[in-house]
């Protein structure tokens, strides 16, 4: 370039200066294009022309600002500007499907957003402004809003004790301790029982070497006619307790082996006496007979048998001990003699009461039990299985703690396990940076994770010890959502000053009533001061319900006051003694305070008020639409046909008045009564008296089958 | 000096680039499964190979229908039989369309809470508001309305058709 043209502004020059400027203004003048076309301004516009699409505008626009708004809860970790673009979220006129999201209000819940902000229940990142960063997984932010599906995870983060909205959460916690899953983890809420799996210390006295290398191989009992092996005979049924584990010939051989040789107690075999054995054998009525017994003692309220009717395999019956079906040639018959007289003489912490037998009850049931529910074919897959060696027994020994068998079955000569598996209490809060997704190739989130490992473990990881469960969807997802509820400690003391702590006290009462509670196991069922099962009435009032002199009745000779009741009371064989032990103290001790049984006179109904009452049953209310009386009536509630030899009138009149206050989730619809007409009602009912007849059994067990939703 | 202008017009044409589109990658809002988006669900009653999403509300329906109304308004219930065959009139199933779509959220809400003599019908239907909160009787119609066959056509409102975008 020549020296005088140095420092001189050339067109060229202008020109490159005029176009960068217009260039830089334009650059200017999009960024606040841009701020204007930012996402939430734009859901901010368009939610003001949305309302002036409703009728009630002036409503939904009060509140409205141009701004970013932001629900700021210090002491919850809480800065969420998700309100920013739900903007009608507390509008309740938007409520209905139609609205279009974002601006459909929130679902009446018992938490007000303004005080929980959303993110405490969504996850989510709640400072973020855009749709992409809000809802999902960046770089910068790992916590995806939580799917719908599983929210009820959100609530039990909080409320470790069960609430009714969260069903789907409930039954996550149930499979978890159901699967004894508390055996290998750390479990947020779930505490370790005593006994998990069954004590197998003396499992040699019970079954053979061959049919434990059959339930090690593929835990369940029942295979299709096609060969197929389904859970538990139904394919869409409850998981076995007992997972598959991935054992080798080998280690199946080795297990097999060593369990055979455990027979720590050996094998008290009782002798039934040969006068009932020289009557019976020869009886050709001795298997139905026996069969009769089993229905009409009511083992299949906890066990449960398959049953093949039009095809299709269906185990009818209750899950609280194992499925029968093929028992008799799982176990050794003088084994079955010796558990079925004193369960607790083989296994301590069993849920099996000690029944009263007979020696000809006890022989006729073991008959039928080892010829009917028995199939010869069932351990004809096994491999000839010579007695264990030394060598295999050392194995078998060794595998016992190296595949964690140890971490649910106590056996004699090794110490329980203790976290075998990972600590899962903190589970539910995980980012998926933290998560080891191997090459599995499933979406990088959480939700995707526990539910593939739970699917399939190996899946996840190859190494794996985790056992493989088999889930139905509905499971599955109820136990991914128990998972995700399980985040740890509460990050900061509000949220931890907010977690409502499952209670459960154990009921122990002491003196002779607690000989008999124990022997007959009556919490497996039944609840005490809010212990025990769910299966049964629940016994806290019992006293100031039920007449003592009925109480003895029943428990002598139960029998079901829902007609459509498959599980029913066992028939335990009482004794007079057991029952009076029994009944005296459910009607001293377990009374509601509001209900006075002393207070409420019979002496004082009349005919006219029993009559009035009637009229009052049968028109005004139509009670019959729910209940029973002489053969006709409905379904629903318990029979009345004994109602005045069962109840106390003081419960009656109570429970007139109000059902809730009693039992609070009872179904039976509080009524506007007045006085006179909760009199007149109980005089009728006083009158209705029925003496205890013997139940027709036989059919019963067979003519339903287990729960199902309507519909399906 | 052309290198220059070369220069400052590349930095210039990538500052509006990245002023435009904000230098980044959006990333896409991935669509998620109804049921995922859905609270709980529902089998459809009459073709048991549909499955019928639930929203919040219509799951809270769900519960309280199968604990207190599905002895008496559907075929099948938890415990096995149902009461509905004993009863004269005979109940309507709850995802009966063609004899509760025709009638109001209003309509339904009072027998409910009132019982069918109070409105004229059976008083076999007991009344059911002193026992349940007027929420939880509106879940129920929620989920009636819901798993309706033929399907519930909710009364037009103005700007339901309205979209966000």
């Amino acid at each position: 370039m020549p020296a005088e043209e140095m420092g001189k502004v050339t067109d060229r020059m202008r020109f490159v200066f005029a176009v960068s400027s217009l260039i830089f203004l334009a650059v200017l003048a999009i960024s606040p294009f841009k701020d204007y076309r930012r996402e939430w301004k734009q859901y901010k516009r368009s939610y003001v022309r949305f309302a002036q699409s409703r009728p009630d505008t002036k409503r939904l626009t009060a509140d409205y600002s141009p701004n970013i708004d932001q629900i700021w809860l210090p002491g919850m970790n809480v800065v969420d500007r998700c309100t920013t673009c739900h903007l009608g979220i507390t509008q309740a006129s938007l409520v209905d499907k139609s609205v279009p999201q974002p601006f459909r209000s929130h679902p009446l819940i018992p938490h007000n957003v303004r005080d929980w902000g959303c993110t405490v229940c969504h996850r989510g990142q709640g400072p973020a402004t855009e749709v992409a960063e809000a809802h999902e997984s960046t770089l910068a932010w790992e916590q995806p809003a939580l799917p719908t599906h599983f929210i009820e995870a959100s609530c039990g983060s909080c409320h470790q004790a069960d609430l009714p909205q969260t069903p789907q959460l409930a039954r996550g916690r149930q499979v978890l301790a159901d699967l004894n899953c508390i055996g290998c983890h750390k479990l947020q809420g779930i505490e370790r029982p005593a006994m998990l799996g069954p004590d197998l210390s003396s499992i040699g006295t019970k079954v053979s070497r061959e049919w434990i290398y059959k339930w090690l191989k593929e835990p369940r009992t029942i295979v299709d006619k096609d060969g197929n092996v389904t859970v538990n005979g139904y394919e869409t049924e409850e998981e076995p307790r007992m997972p598959r584990f991935r054992l080798s010939e080998d280690e199946l051989k080795a297990l097999s082996g060593y369990l055979n040789v455990q027979k720590a107690k050996p094998l008290a075999a009782y002798k039934i006496s040969p006068v009932v054995v020289a009557s019976w054998s020869k009886n050709p009525e001795l298997i139905s007979q026996g069969e009769l017994r089993f229905r009409q003692m009511f083992c299949s309220t906890c066990h449960s048998l398959a049953v093949t009717r039009a095809g299709e395999t269906k185990l009818i019956g209750g899950e609280i001990g194992p499925e029968l079906t093929k028992v008799g040639s799982k176990v050794n018959p003088d084994w079955l003699i010796s558990w079925l007289r004193d369960p607790e003489g083989y296994l301590p912490h069993t849920r099996m009461p000690k029944y009263g037998w007979s020696d000809e009850d006890l022989y006729k049931v073991t008959q039928y039990i080892t010829t009917k529910l028995a199939d010869s074919d069932l351990l004809s897959d096994v491999p000839k299985l010579d007695p264990p060696t030394d060598a295999e027994i050392q194995t078998g020994h060794r595998l016992f703690t190296e595949k964690g068998c140890a971490s649910c079955h106590a056996i004699e000569g090794i110490s329980p396990q203790k976290d075998f598996g990972p600590d899962l209490t903190a589970l539910g809060g995980k980012n998926a940076s933290e998560l080891d997704f191997g090459a599995a190739k499933i979406p990088r989130n959480l939700v995707s994770y526990i539910q593939a490992k739970l699917g399939d473990p190996v899946s996840v990881n190859p190494a794996a010890r985790m056992p493989q469960y088999s889930w139905n969807q509905p499971d599955l997802d109820a136990v991914t959502t128990a998972l995700l509820s399980m985040r740890g400690a509460p990050p900061t003391s509000a949220l931890q000053n907010l977690v409502v702590p499952r209670k459960e006290v154990a009921f122990h009462p002491t003196g002779s009533f607690a000989e008999v509670y124990e022997r007959y196991k009556c919490y497996t069922c039944h609840k005490f001061n809010g212990y025990g099962g769910n299966l049964a009435p629940d016994l806290t009032y019992e006293g100031s319900r039920a007449q003592r002199q009925w109480l003895v009745e029943f428990l002598k000779s139960p029998q079901t006051l829902r007609p459509t009741l498959i599980l029913r009371m066992p028939q335990l064989n009482m004794g007079g003694k057991d029952a009076a032990t029994l009944a005296d103290y459910l009607s001293m001790v377990m009374q509601h305070p509001a209900v006075n049984p002393a207070g409420t006179d019979a002496k004082q109904f009349t005919p006219t008020m029993a009559a009035l009452g009637k009229q009052l049953y049968q028109v005004k209310y139509q009670c019959q639409s729910c209940h029973t009386i002489g053969g006709s009536g409905g379904y629903v509630g318990p029979n009345l046909n004994n109602a005045g030899g069962w109840l106390t009138p003081a419960w009656i009149e109570a429970w007139l008045k109000n059902p809730q206050a009693l039992v609070p989730d009872s179904i039976e619809p509080r009524r506007n009564f007045t006085d006179e007409e909760i009199r007149a009602l109980t005089a009728y009912l006083m009158t209705l008296r029925a003496g205890i007849k013997p139940q027709k059994t036989a059919a019963v067990a067979n003519s339903h089958t287990r729960g199902q939703g309507a519909g399906q | 000096m052309r290198i220059l202008t070369v220069i400052g017009g590349a930095a210039l044409a990538t500052a509006i680039l990245c002023t435009v589109s904000g230098c980044r990658k959006h990333t896409e809002v991935a669509k998620t499964d109804p049921l995922l988006a859905s609270y709980d669900a529902e089998p459809d009653w009459g073709d048991s190979t549909k499955t019928i999403p639930l929203g919040y509300q219509q799951a809270q329906g769900k519960r309280v229908f199968y604990q207190y109304c599905v002895w008496c308004h559907a075929d099948a219930t938890p415990a096995g039989p149902s009461n509905r065959s004993n009863l004269t009139p005979v109940p309507a199933l709850l995802n009966d369309g063609a004899t509760l779509n025709a009638e109001s959220d209003e309509y339904v809400q009072n027998i409910v809470t009132l019982g069918g003599s109070a409105m004229g019908k059976s008083a076999m239907m007991p009344p059911y508001g002193r026992t349940l909160s007027a929420e939880e009787i509106r879940s129920v119609i929620a989920f009636t309305r819901a798993i309706a066959q033929p399907p519930y056509q909710p009364p037009g409102r103005p700007g339901s058709q309205y979209s966000a975008k």
